[in-house]
């Protein structure tokens, strides 16, 4: 096999079951977008479950977002935006052959999963300290390092309706699942970055960056839902039949 | 389309577009196109934040998802290239949200309407947990307390 392998027809990055790049660029990006329809309906459940709580407990789900912090998640809705347009830049850049700025692209990609983890980890610190935890922690003003009782702090969640620790337990999963999400896709653009500065890809090959821009894509998707749904709740006043 | 003169960018400058060369022909976007969209994201952005202020009550929702959709329908066409993809990657997508269709529709159809059923059917339902399915009694037999046993 190995003798075939850097042939004009068969080169190193070509595996040995396809015939064509294009066969193989085409199967890759199909089994990419079947792993994309598998985690859409992964995350469907959340947000089906979403769906349920705030149609029951409508009052509390807009008390609940109102303790989030707006500006924060309108900048991080921005920063992964911008992260999206860096991945498709690196993509662009990839299918020209352009390798230092593809590794100048998938660098800015990276830096902005970065600070949307560190935008992430305030807003989390800051509802740590005020008792809004998810479920039977609700109410408990904790530290989030030690994971300790803070004495004395105040808890904002003694003054919120009933049922808010819904909201925030489902805040909790879904924006941390999310975040989750952008630790792996951190991963995964590092050993991207790594094989495009080894030299591994060309305008031939250049599948692996387009597959994981896919996948990042994806990521930001699944916040621009997120978003508007936890931050940006309407308060609907009790008995108000909007 | 053969005449069709070749206004798009190719990958893989090198060859002549000879589509059947087996080499991979993915289209390259401008920078001005990323660019565009780009800020169009920051945009409907900027929308939805502005309009979560106005008082829509139940509607709150549903325009917020309408926008958010539009959002990620831009992010799925142009980013992640579905214009110029193979249409097979597209039916994936659309199968994968007509499902999320199907699991949303009939969950929130069974947990909006529980205590409808009661007043239609005569069955008792929780209207929360749902823990007396329909067709459970409307004046139920109260539950006597176990007699203290007798000494």
């Amino acid at each position: 096999m190995s003798a075939s392998t850097d042939s004009h027809d068969h080169p190193k990055w070509l595996q040995h079951h396809f015939d064509t790049p294009e066969q193989q660029f085409d199967a890759a990006k199909l089994g990419m977008w079947i792993f994309l329809a598998q985690e859409l309906l992964f995350f469907s459940g959340l947000f089906v479950a979403y769906a349920v709580f705030r149609n029951w407990y409508p009052e509390a789900f807009a008390a609940g977002s109102h303790e989030l912090n707006r500006p924060m998640g309108a900048a991080n809705t921005t920063v992964l935006l911008f992260s999206s347009l860096t991945a498709a830049l690196a993509v662009r850049s990839s299918q020209l052959g352009k390798k230092d700025e593809t590794s100048g692209w998938i660098g800015a990609t990276i830096l902005c999963a970065c600070i949307f983890l560190v935008v992430k980890y305030f807003e989390y610190h800051a509802k740590f300290e005020h008792g809004l935890l998810p479920g039977s922690f609700y109410g408990t003003p904790r530290d989030m390092l030690s994971f300790q009782k803070l004495e004395g702090h105040h808890s904002v969640a003694s003054e919120l309706p009933p049922h808010t620790h819904v909201f925030f337990s489902l805040y909790f999963v879904m924006t941390g699942v999310h975040a989750i999400h952008i630790i792996v896709g951190i991963g995964i653009w590092l050993w991207i970055l790594k094989r495009n500065l080894r030299g591994d890809f060309s305008t031939r090959y250049f599948t692996p960056v387009d597959t994981t821009a896919l996948y990042w894509h994806l990521v930001d998707l699944v916040w621009i839902y997120l978003f508007p749904m936890m931050y940006l709740i309407d308060y609907v006043p009790p008995g108000h039949k909007g | 389309m053969a005449t069709t003169k070749h206004d798009h960018e190719h990958a893989h400058h090198g060859h002549a577009h000879d589509e059947d060369d087996g080499e991979v022909h993915a289209h390259v976007g401008t920078y001005k196109t990323y660019i565009t969209v780009f800020f169009a994201l920051l945009f409907f952005t900027a929308l939805t934040v502005g309009i979560s202020y106005v008082h829509l009550g139940r509607a709150n929702l549903a325009v917020a998802v309408i926008i958010a959709s539009i959002k990620a329908a831009l992010v799925c066409v142009m980013f992640m290239h579905l214009k110029d993809d193979k249409r097979f990657n597209s039916l994936i997508l659309v199968a994968a949200i007509t499902f999320i269709g199907v699991f949303f529709a009939l969950t929130v159809n069974d947990t909006s309407y529980r205590t409808k059923l009661d007043t239609q059917s005569g069955a008792r339902t929780d209207l929360r947990g749902g823990n007396d399915a329909p067709g459970s009694w409307e004046n139920p037999v109260p539950v006597e307390p176990a007699p203290a046993e007798h000494h």
